[in-house]
């Protein structure tokens, strides 16, 4: 009886649904989704687009994101070392921040260490407090493979 | 007559000419030397080891009291309103600190006073500054642990001239040599006026000796007096005076006097002894502080400020009031600076090295880098990851624990050794060591080099082994703890036991690892094979290879603390391995860092196995051998374990994460005789010890994608519900769960819901209350 009455309801919520939607969904006529799958084949084929979006990922806590942004600044002055360094110290302080495990998976990306940086992402997407895009871009690193 | 005349002149001639050249080759010679000893000795400096300077920001976990510890550590001193450098007072929750101010170019706190707010829950609620601004975060100073000194144990910090204030330069050539800008090196007038005061009052109460001979003779020469070193110093005064400027003699007696003397470390320069006194640079000294350092000259011994506060005051304002004659400034400024008492900090650290277990680790690490004159002389600064308080509570709890033991067995354990290690989980960095059981004593250090049989905490080893087969093993894989005999390929038979010497049948897996049945987890490691698991246990981070023998598998094998440590940590960070790391980078004088020991990550192992390992880890807290913590403490630290006892229990290890430290803990006797001790009733002592003063909080986790949690029987590893008897919600990986329902569960559980949502329990009430009408 129960399985019954549970199939009737679903029914009943499914014709609802069909009823007040009044146009059928083409995702090839979504721009925001052409939009996004074309900036993916970009950031998937320009390091330095992907780089550039890395660095636009904030850190959540303050105090975390004023160390980021010195070591993005020593990044950009081809300090990789230093930056890297302040990325750690970051680290010391929240472990849950998505955007230092972007940039140092980058950073190790641009250093040649394609597996150290494929094991920053793997380990910044263990993150459970992470933003849909957060997740793409690490996702990102994950996937490529020279 | 005349011929002798003539050869006599002859001879004299030869020795005049002879008495030239030697004189001149001497002076060429000396002055080499000179030069020499001036542009190279002078400047050598021994390489500095600090602890990792601590960060405080708003919004992070911090424990007060830690916070509270580590500024005492690194010499804050208790008052009750912090108003000058190196001062805190705690009101309620809030913590009130003068920061003395840092920078070393990676890192730079300003000096000043804040005030810290810390909940009850030991969370940073906010950085307050003096003037209202809340911050995000500031810096302590890191603590200076040692140095790598070179034999004559000088240690020095030196400061450029444009460094140095110019009131420093008027005191130093008020006091000790009035006419050093217009002098060649020596001072007739000096001279005399010190005999004339001498005479008058019938003792020393004045030396002739300017600035340029009184650094000859710290330089050159002992402190003996012979007619012979007085000229030799006034030839080298004089040479020093022709190579050199006023300004060069004077930074280079600026760099070089003797201040202070601790233990068998010298502080030499006004650098360094404006560091070691008032915790300040030189640029910062005030006054009074100039002439306190400047009146010390005379005597570092006997005007030290620390032992005779009284009589370097004395001094001091002996100074002062020299200055006060010669119009350098003015008498209101002097009579202020007479007005102030003698204040002086607590030292940061003596000539003994703290932490010498860890410094072997540290000098380890650097040999790989460095050569051994390059840290004895080049002025480097070795930042490493030790944490002071943690390395104190460490060194504090192990010798505790280690009292009660011997109280508590009554025989003779007074050579028990140990070792503990603790890792920050996820970045490898060491950050407290110690290799015996007298921590502050140099010696044989079993954290690095005792080799020891690692008895059950090779066990997770195995199962993660067992673990990674999805299609074979899962949490709840029934496994046989019944007899099992291995015969050996060189013939002979191995034949292991459980540790209560019984059998316990058939058991679900999870459990054969948290009761730590021998048996169980050889015939897993049998059947999956021993060189199998020794694959993964270099994966782990083990680097010797070994040749595969049964009974490694549960725990023959032999591995240091350290070794140990990097094991684990590979499996407390969900499969990421990373090398253990005591320094963490070093700069040079000019604060270049040029060697960084990154952080180098490596996925070995898949998360969700790992997460399927930890359950019964965690279980071991819950259960096990390290049972005794409630559910709540245990959620708080995401604690998980593993006791380990060798053959005859002459090892007491126990292996254990919680929050983000690793802490790994070894007892036992150096001559490997057997002990009173398990796991349990040592290491684990020494282990709970350590944890419940640092209480750490865990930082939480998602859970693997592919990681399903389920109820099962634990009796035939089948489905069943949350009101079943002998259920346990468990992890699977998503499709190698089990399938059916155990027949003893039939009852008490939904089939097609095994796992009640909130929607689901609401749809049931709704049909319910449907079915009724």
């Amino acid at each position: 009886m129960k399985i019954k009455i549970l199939i009737f309801l679903v029914y009943i919520i499914f014709s609802i649904g069909c009823a007040i939607s009044n146009q059928k969904i083409d995702l090839r006529e979504s721009e925001s989704i052409i939009d996004f799958a074309e900036d993916l084949k970009g950031l998937l084929a320009d390091k330095r687009s992907l780089r550039n979006e890395v660095k636009n990922i904030n850190a959540k806590k303050p105090a975390v994101q004023r160390i980021v942004f010195l070591a993005d600044k020593l990044w950009s002055d081809g300090n990789e070392i230093d930056a890297v360094l302040s990325l750690e110290r970051a680290l010391r302080i929240a472990k849950d921040e998505p955007s230092i495990y972007l940039r140092l998976a980058h950073i190790r990306l641009e250093e040649g260490f394609l597996e150290e940086s494929k094991s920053f992402a793997s380990k910044g997407l263990m993150i459970s407090d992470i933003s849909s895009w957060e997740r793409v871009l690490l996702t990102i690193y994950l996937n490529i493979d020279s | 007559m005349n011929l002798i005349n003539s050869n006599i002149k002859k001879i004299l001639i030869t020795i005049v000419v002879l008495a030239v050249f030697i004189s001149i080759l001497f002076l060429s010679v000396l002055d080499i030397k000179v030069r020499d000893k001036f542009e190279t000795a002078l400047w050598t400096i021994p390489a500095k080891v600090y602890a990792r300077s601590l960060d405080i920001s708003e919004g992070t976990y911090l424990n007060k009291n830690i916070f509270v510890k580590e500024l005492e550590i690194i010499g804050y001193k208790k008052t009750y309103a912090a108003s000058s450098p190196g001062e805190y007072s705690i009101k309620n929750r809030k913590v009130e600190v003068f920061l003395k101010g840092f920078d070393n170019q990676y890192k730079k706190q300003d000096k000043g006073r804040f005030i810290i707010a810390f909940s009850k829950k030991d969370k940073v609620l906010s950085i307050k500054r003096e003037d209202g601004i809340f911050v995000d975060f500031i810096s302590l100073e890191p603590l200076a642990i040692g140095g790598m000194y070179p034999s004559h144990m000088e240690d020095r910090m030196p400061v450029e001239w444009s460094d140095v204030p110019q009131e420093l330069i008027d005191i130093i050539v008020s006091v000790e040599d009035q006419d050093f800008f217009n002098h060649k090196g020596f001072s007739f007038k000096a001279i005399t006026r010190a005999l004339f005061r001498n005479l008058r009052a019938t003792s020393v109460v004045e030396g002739g000796s300017t600035i340029t001979q009184q650094l000859t003779k710290s330089l050159f020469f002992s402190p003996e007096q012979t007619l012979t070193r007085k000229i030799m110093e006034l030839i080298v005064s004089l040479l020093i005076e022709i190579h050199y400027s006023k300004e060069e003699i004077l930074l280079a007696y600026i760099n070089d006097v003797h201040l202070s003397q601790v233990g068998n470390r010298s502080i030499n320069g006004f650098g360094l002894a404006s560091e070691h006194f008032f915790g300040t640079s030189i640029k910062s000294l005030d006054l009074d502080q100039m002439a306190l350092l400047v009146g010390m000259l005379k005597g570092p011994s006997i005007y030290n400020p620390r032992r005779f506060p009284e009589r370097a005051k004395k001094r001091r304002d002996l100074v002062l009031s020299i200055l006060n004659k010669s119009d350098v400034f003015s008498k209101q400024r002097i009579e202020l600076e007479l007005s102030k008492p003698i204040s002086v900090i607590s030292p940061r650290y003596g000539s003994k090295t703290k932490y010498p277990a860890f410094q072997d680790l540290v000098r380890l690490d650097l040999r790989n880098q460095f050569s051994d004159k390059e840290l004895r002389v080049n002025g480097l600064q070795v930042h490493t990851n030790i944490e002071p308080v943690t390395q104190e509570i460490t060194q504090k709890n192990l010798t505790l624990i280690l009292k009660e033991l011997n109280q508590k067995y009554k025989q003779n354990l007074n050579d028990l050794q140990s070792a503990v290690v603790i890792i920050k989980v996820g970045s490898g960095e060491i950050v407290s060591l110690v290799g015996s059981s007298n921590p502050n004593n140099f010696g044989f250090n079993r954290a690095l080099n005792a080799f020891r049989p690692m008895g059950s905490l090779m066990k997770p080893v195995v199962y993660l082994a067992a673990l990674k087969r999805h299609d074979q093993y899962n949490l709840n894989t029934i496994i046989d703890d019944s007899k099992l005999i291995v015969s050996l390929p060189e013939g002979g038979a191995w034949e292991p036991n459980n540790f209560d010497e019984e059998f316990h049948g058939k058991i679900p897996m999870h459990e054969a690892l948290w009761q730590s049945y021998n048996i169980a987890t050889a015939r897993i490691g049998m059947d999956i094979g021993v060189d199998v698991v020794l694959e993964d246990l270099y994966e782990l981070g083990y680097t010797k290879k070994k040749i595969p023998l049964p009974s490694y598998l549960i725990g023959s094998i032999e591995m240091s603390p350290l070794e140990i440590a990097e094991i684990y940590q590979t499996l407390a960070s969900d499969g990421f391995h990373t090398e253990l790391r005591a320094v963490s980078y070093v700069s040079d004088l000019n604060n270049n860092n040029i060697w960084v020991n990154q952080l180098k990550l490596q996925q070995r192992f898949r998360s969700e196995d790992i997460h399927l390992l930890k359950f019964p880890l965690r279980q071991i807290f819950e259960r096990g051998t390290a049972r005794g913590y409630s559910k709540d403490i245990l959620d708080k630290w995401n604690a998980g374990g593993k006791t380990g006892t060798s053959n005859d229990q002459r090892d007491s290890w126990f292996a254990g994460y919680a929050g983000d430290y690793l802490v790994i803990v070894w007892l036992g006797f150096d001559d490997n005789r057997k002990t009173p001790l398990t796991g349990r009733s040592g290491a684990l002592k020494v282990w709970k010890a350590i944890i419940e003063d640092l209480n750490p909080l865990a930082q939480r986790s998602a859970i693997p994608k592919r990681i399903k949690y389920l109820w099962v029987n634990i009796k035939d590893g089948l489905l069943s519900g949350e009101n079943c008897k002998n259920s346990v919600y468990m992890p699977f990986i998503s499709g190698f769960e089990p399938k059916r329902v155990s027949l003893k569960s039939k009852n008490c559980m939904n089939v097609l819901m095994p796992y009640k949502t909130k929607i689901y329990k609401k749809i049931n009430k709704i049909m319910d209350g449907l079915s009724e009408n």
